[in-house]
């Protein structure tokens, strides 16, 4: 019996060596040839570093996970990240040196419309993929062939809000709190899409980004009697004045809102506020957990949508010089991005006209209760 | 506009106006007793709200301790200010662009080093008297709103009497007016300007204690919570610390009425526009002969 035991033992330890034999030439292979250079241009200071910063921290696991299972091709892939300061001219710039110095196979970001749109000028007239983590902007990025977006347009956005609104809520009069800069970009959005889901708005207020007291408009959108409110913002102050301003009805807001940045700075007032989003860290879907487990084990912290953009990001890619080859050249590998992919944040199709094929029912909604988020039940399916 | 309506934004136009008016006020302090524009007025704020947090959330302990921390952290970030920098640069013979440059660049440098540490995160401090509202004619009241202009105006009647009746408060104001004249009576002219930094420095942590419920801590509130002090201290009067009061009541209800009965996205430019008329026909502020006699 016991020499039996011994003998499965002795067994089972040989297969695991002849297994880690058999992985352990790939694995060297892959740490010690010539990495395969991707660039990333982040806002990881300036305004959009609350974006750029999360992309990172997904780009860098993405990054390590893909290396750990011996690369692309046996080779090792390495992302080079620049930070571009939430400006458009230091975005071009970043992305210049990565094309033409640091010969990068293709570019990942940056994290901001703005500058996505002076990345795209320089990438679409090299040939060099990119793979933006941003919504479409600009009409003009439309004749662009090799640049992707790795979020949905704002309309998109829009859309996800109203159908919660008007499906689940059944509201048909909203009032709207919103910023003058991103807040504004998704009313935009939504005022094209209203009519076609019978929503008038009854109240629209706005205040400039970062203002520290949006009192007075909370309490003329709570004077027109709403059934739902958007509270549209970067700041988590007219969240708080809007129930400090006796709103009692449900509010909706939009996913650039749904940051647990802004969450803390709610307070306890961090409560009945519906996001569509895409992940929510706290009740994550089948095909993103282990996404959200890696990133725990990581961060020890929770990971949302930019997080997952930026993995996103790096696995599509590695997918696509996998099939393509590394040195394929520009228009093969982006050829092979434009193939449908499941991944953590969406499903992606980036030969759709919008160059991302996100369709809203990849949307979840979240609701904060006492400051944490749980997954709601409705969908859009 | 309905009546309600209207009251609400007179509330809020009251509550934001002694936001401006405290930290305005702690401009005003400074720049009595040392001539010197701070632009770092609006981080002895940060500063505070911060510690104060830290002392709530993370130590437990009680709003009142937290309070007092906050108050005595602005008052020694305060002190270190004039001791460490502003010393220094006087006895180079600095002018008063050296200081507002110096006072801006600390500014800078604090609300860069509470990103690099603390991060870019919000930050919620509770309320006194918590989070509620009362309703004062279907209009909401914040309980903490009200403690805000309690507690603000006690302050200012403090520093008239400090300023008037006391000892130390005369002495710091002689030594402002007439630096000479007060050394030949025997006053330290170094330590009464130490003292103003430390007052203001007071002044602007009770300010981030009490305005943080209302607006979040993070690392920018400094300069912003500056610029509108700045515009409520110059308006009244930089001189005089009623001044500040007054100027910081002005900013907030044309701010709030603005909203009310023009439109939300021309707040800032209908009150400045405002400002600057009565820049043009009271140019020494709204309290201007009052600030001359108080020197």
């Amino acid at each position: 019996m016991e020499s039996s035991r011994t003998r499965c033992a002795g067994r089972r330890l040989a297969s695991i060596a002849l297994v880690g034999f058999a992985l352990l030439p790939a694995f060297a292979a892959a740490q010690t040839k010539e990495p395969i250079k991707i660039g990333a241009v982040l806002a990881l200071t300036g305004p959009g570093a609350g974006l750029g910063q999360a992309e990172r921290n997904g780009i860098l696991l993405a990054e390590k996970l893909i290396n750990d299972k011996g690369g692309v091709k046996g080779r090792p892939i390495k992302v080079l990240i620049e930070d571009d300061g939430s400006k458009p001219d230091i975005a071009k710039g970043k992305a210049e040196n990565l094309i033409f110095n640091e010969k990068v196979v293709a570019i990942i970001g940056p994290s901001l419309t703005a500058s996505t749109g002076a990345v795209a000028a320089v990438t679409n007239a090299e040939g060099v993929p990119e793979l933006a983590l941003t919504g479409l902007g600009p009409q003009i990025e439309l004749t662009y062939k090799s640049v992707y977006h790795l979020l949905p347009p704002q309309v998109l956005n829009a859309k996800a809000m109203l159908e919660y609104t008007t499906k689940s809520l059944k509201a048909k009069k909203v009032g709207v709190l919103h910023d003058s800069g991103y807040g504004q970009l998704v009313l935009n959005a939504l005022q094209s899409q209203s009519s076609g889901y019978g929503i008038e708005f009854v109240a629209v207020e706005k205040f400039e980004v970062g203002a520290t007291d949006v009192s007075t408009q909370a309490a003329k959108v709570r004077a027109a009697n709403p059934e739902a409110v958007f509270v549209i913002a970067t700041n988590p102050v007219p969240f708080r004045n809007a129930r400090q301003m006796r709103i009692a009805q449900p509010i909706v807001s939009a996913i650039g809102s749904s940051s647990y940045q802004y969450v803390n700075g709610m307070g306890e007032f961090a409560h009945d506020i519906v996001f569509p989003e895409f992940v929510v860290g706290e009740d994550p879907l089948q095909h993103q957990t282990d996404f959200v487990n890696l990133y725990k084990a990581a961060y020890n912290a929770l990971p949302k949508n930019y997080e997952a953009a930026g993995w996103d990001a790096v696995h599509i890619l590695a997918r696509a010089l996998e099939k393509a080859g590394p040195d394929a050249g520009g228009e093969a590998i982006a050829k092979a991005i434009r193939e449908p992919y499941k991944g953590v944040t969406a499903t992606y199709n980036f030969a759709a006209p919008d160059m991302t094929g996100v369709e809203l029912s990849s949307y979840v909604y979240s609701k904060l209760v006492n400051g944490k988020f749980t997954r709601l039940p409705f969908t859009t399916k | 506009m309905n009546g309600t309506l209207l009251l609400q934004s007179v509330i809020v136009g009251i509550t934001n106006g002694f936001v401006y008016a405290l930290v305005g006020l702690g401009i005003a302090v400074v720049f009595r007793g040392t001539r010197i524009i701070n632009a770092m007025q609006g981080e002895f704020s940060l500063v505070g709200g911060l510690v104060a947090f830290v002392v709530v959330e993370s130590l437990g302990w009680p709003l009142a301790v937290a309070t007092v921390a906050g108050v005595l952290a602005g008052g020694v970030l305060g002190f270190a200010m004039e001791w460490l920098l502003v010393r220094p640069t006087r006895r180079r013979g600095a002018g008063e662009e050296s200081y507002l440059l110096l006072t801006l660049g600390v500014a800078f440098a604090i609300s860069a080093a509470v990103l690099y540490f603390i991060g870019r995160d919000t930050r919620s401090l509770p309320g006194i008297g918590g989070e509620g509202s009362a309703v004062l004619f279907d209009a909401a009241v914040r309980y903490h709103a009200m403690w805000l202009v309690i507690l603000s105006s006690a302050v200012m009647l403090l520093l008239r009497l400090f300023y008037d009746r006391t000892r130390i408060g005369l002495s710091m104001m002689a030594a402002s007016i007439d630096e000479d004249g007060a050394a030949t009576i025997g006053i330290d002219v170094p330590l009464m300007r130490s003292l103003s930094f430390l007052l203001g420095g007071l002044v602007g942590g009770l300010a981030g204690v009490l305005v943080s419920p209302l607006i979040t801590i993070h690392y920018e509130m400094g300069l912003l919570l500056t610029l509108k002090g700045f515009a409520a201290a110059i308006l009244g009067g930089l001189l005089n610390p009623f001044g500040a009061v007054i100027g910081g009541l002005t900013l907030g209800l044309i701010e709030s009425l603005a909203v009310l009965t023009v439109s939300s996205g021309y707040k800032d430019v209908i009150a400045m526009t405002l400002l600057i008329v009565i820049m043009i026909f009271l140019p020494n502020g709204m309290l201007g002969r009052g600030s001359r006699k108080g020197g």
